[in-house]
């Protein structure tokens, strides 16, 4: 290394070629912290296949400002115990930086374990509100965050004309969160809310949930939780001959949706959503979705692992231009001065508190061929 | 009513398949006093297996539905069998000498190669039964449209475990297994062949865990590595509310839980129906410690 160093020195004498000493500096180490295993591996596997293809990318043309970066995987299971040791893993593997993860109560257990070693984070599928008024400095998000999507949420039930739902969450912070966001703002009376309860996630037999809730003849279930459950929710309501519609937040954005309840009862199905992977338009969003899709056979199952490749790319940004990649430079950097960016999901910029600016969600409907149509 | 009707199918499907996962602990525990931690993945197995069976091999499409759910149910019922003997084979015979603790721990280190074995080659993405796999009919029972399968869930199992109790208290075979789990000592000085009872127990079992992960999966239709924790877990305390070590104690605890979650979700709270299942299962070891139907030495199993 340092024969190159001083090689190029004598080489690039007067003619200052940045790419020389460049190459130079050393490799930067990124974490993923994703649900690699768990009830969420789907998610968790697809966010690392995204980070891994941006990483080796990045690196065959000369890493972010000649700094090469290195890809550490940290699993978290989905769990909040497991996300501790995963992220204490990181730590000890000297991250600089992570990306993820996906469930917001796995996000929270891992906050204060990189907040205290200096590291940055960058959520990329946990959306709970709470996650960005701790006031850390050093925690960004590329995903909205629930107040925005309850917002939303609520202005399209309304829209829609719906006068009386029934409100199920599943106990997770996020589906919790999301629900009570939601309620609030019904609190005017705009739309009854007939039942506002929890169902068990990982249980397999939710008729005795939907049975109580069809005694109170709602004209819309809402499920803030996630698509395993709101699958089987839409499965057996279909088995039960019950046609009411159902509406969902981001994390039934995903294709396995489909798959487990079946086309036949999906069917109809909303969700509130920033776009999906199918969805985004950009040139650079669709040549990576081409790659993708040529390394892997398939698109990435949902927009999180999308907001992984987000997460990446600011970070990558960032290294580039700053002069030592510590967690409170990058911070400075992503606060500051990433402006105007375009990432995968759209513009990118984070406001004081970490939170990604904008409006990015979208109303979403599942049609007869089981897939996912964008309603304008 | 309504309510009442359509929770106590609810309640008596769901009940009807922890019953079946908790012949299997209450079986080798009445025979061996292990309790056999991986029997939840073995259910786990009976899933992943009916799946390739019915699904990846497209069976119905091929010999039509009737034949193929038959040939399933008793392929899928054999291959649990099977993994069940080698089970037992691998990890518990070696060590029949050393103490029990022994046995449980390699129980839970086989329940964890099971659950990743069973990640690593169908996949960490859960599975999904099509819900077209088989015709659905809706039968009214007392004015209320109730779905033909959860009726065909519990007549199943109420079936086999009839079977079994017959089986067990009338074959030479099955006396064979209540001797064993009086006394293993006294029923090989009248030439039982101990061994066998238990690799024969260890087969059943499994058998039984692997029909109802079949069940599972038809009727609910998503599957997951790690579905058999929950399930392991109330089958479980199924056995335990029934008297472990007791056959028709195993039946009774497992349909009473089903009956309690449902009409707990129905009358006090959704969220609070697993909180409410083990208050039930506390309070039922409080006033009888030994559970419902606590084994009797003279007629256990």
């Amino acid at each position: 290394m340092r024969i190159t160093a001083v090689l190029g020195m004598i080489l690039g004498l007067g003619l200052a070629v940045p790419q020389c000493f460049a190459a130079d500096r050393a490799p930067v180490r990124i974490g993923v912290m994703a649900p690699v295993t768990g009830e969420w591996a789907s998610e968790g596997q697809d966010m690392v296949n995204v980070v891994r293809l941006l990483a080796e990318e990045l690196n065959k043309n000369g890493g972010a400002g000649g700094r090469l970066i290195e890809i550490e995987v940290g699993d978290d299971g989905g769990d909040p115990k497991t996300a501790a040791l995963a992220a204490q893993r990181l730590v000890s593997a000297g991250v600089a930086a992570v990306i993820g993860t996906y469930g917001s109560a796995v996000t929270e257990a891992s906050q204060d374990i990189y907040a205290d070693d200096d590291v940055l984070q960058i959520g990329t599928g946990s959306t709970s509100i709470r996650l960005t008024e701790k006031g850390l400095p050093l925690f960004f998000r590329t995903c909205p965050r629930d107040d925005d999507q309850g917002r939303v949420m609520a202005r399209h039930i309304k829209a829609l004309g719906f006068k009386k739902a029934a409100l199920v969450h599943d106990n997770s912070s996020y589906a919790r969160g999301l629900a009570e966001e939601v309620r609030a703002l019904f609190d005017d009376q705009s739309v009854a809310v007939v039942f506002y309860d929890a169902i068990t996630p990982g249980d397999r037999d939710y008729s005795t949930t939907l049975t109580k809730i069809k005694t109170l003849n709602p004209d819309l279930i809402i499920f803030t939780g996630y698509y395993p459950e709101a699958a089987m929710l839409l499965r057996q309501k279909k088995e039960m001959a019950w046609e009411v519609p159902m509406i969902g937040g981001d994390a039934t954005n995903n294709l396995a949706l489909v798959d487990i309840a079946g086309r036949e009862s999906a069917k109809g199905y909303y969700f509130i959503s920033p776009p999906g992977p199918s969805d985004l338009t950009g040139e650079m969003s669709e040549a990576f979705m081409a790659e993708y899709q040529a390394r892997f056979k398939t698109l990435p199952s949902s927009v999180w692992a999308v907001m992984a490749g987000d997460a990446f790319k600011v970070l990558a940004l960032a290294i580039e231009n700053v002069d030592q990649p510590t967690g409170a430079n990058l911070a400075r950097y992503l606060h500051n001065d990433l402006k105007d960016f375009v990432g995968f999901t759209g513009p990118i910029a984070f406001n004081e508190k970490g939170d990604r600016e904008g409006d990015v969600y979208r109303l979403y409907q599942v049609d007869a061929e089981g897939r996912f149509v964008l309603i304008p | 009513m309504e309510v009442f009707i359509q929770q106590l199918t609810n309640g008596l499907a769901v009940g009807g398949i922890y019953a079946l996962i908790a012949l299997g602990y209450t079986m080798v525990y009445g025979v061996l006093k292990l309790i056999n931690f991986a029997h939840g993945d073995l259910f786990t197995l009976g899933a992943y297996l009916g799946f390739t069976i019915l699904v990846s091999f497209g069976l119905g499409g091929r010999i039509g539905v009737g034949p193929a759910v038959a040939l399933g149910v008793m392929l899928v019922m054999g291959l649990s069998a099977l993994a069940g003997h080698i089970m037992e084979r691998a990890a518990y015979r070696p060590l029949r000498k050393s103490g029990r603790l022994s046995a449980v721990v390699s129980a839970l280190g086989v329940s964890i190669f099971l659950q990743n074995a069973i990640m690593l080659v169908w996949g960490a993405k859960g599975l999904a039964y099509p819900a077209d796999l088989l015709p659905r009919f809706v039968i009214p029972i007392a004015g209320q449209p109730v779905p033909l399968l959860r009726l065909v869930v519990f007549l199943t199992s109420i079936l086999v475990m009839v079977g079994l109790y017959a089986f067990i208290n009338r074959s030479r075979v099955g006396m064979a297994i209540r001797a064993s789990a009086i006394d293993q000592g006294a029923a090989k000085l009248m030439g039982i062949d101990v061994r066998q009872v238990i690799a024969l127990v260890f087969m059943i079992g499994p058998a039984l865990g692997g029909l109802a992960g079949l069940m599972v999966g038809v009727s609910y239709g998503q599957i997951t590595f790690f579905m058999g924790q929950l399930y392991g877990l109330k089958a479980f305390t199924a056995a335990i509310i029934g008297g472990i070590g007791n056959i028709p104690g195993a039946m009774i605890g497992g349909l009473l839980l089903g009956l309690v979650e449902a009409f707990g979700a129905a009358y006090v709270s959704v969220a609070w129906k697993d909180a409410i299942t083990f208050f039930v299962l506390i309070l039922i070891l409080v006033v009888r410690p030994t559970g419902l139907l606590p084994e009797r030495v003279a007629e256990k199993l």
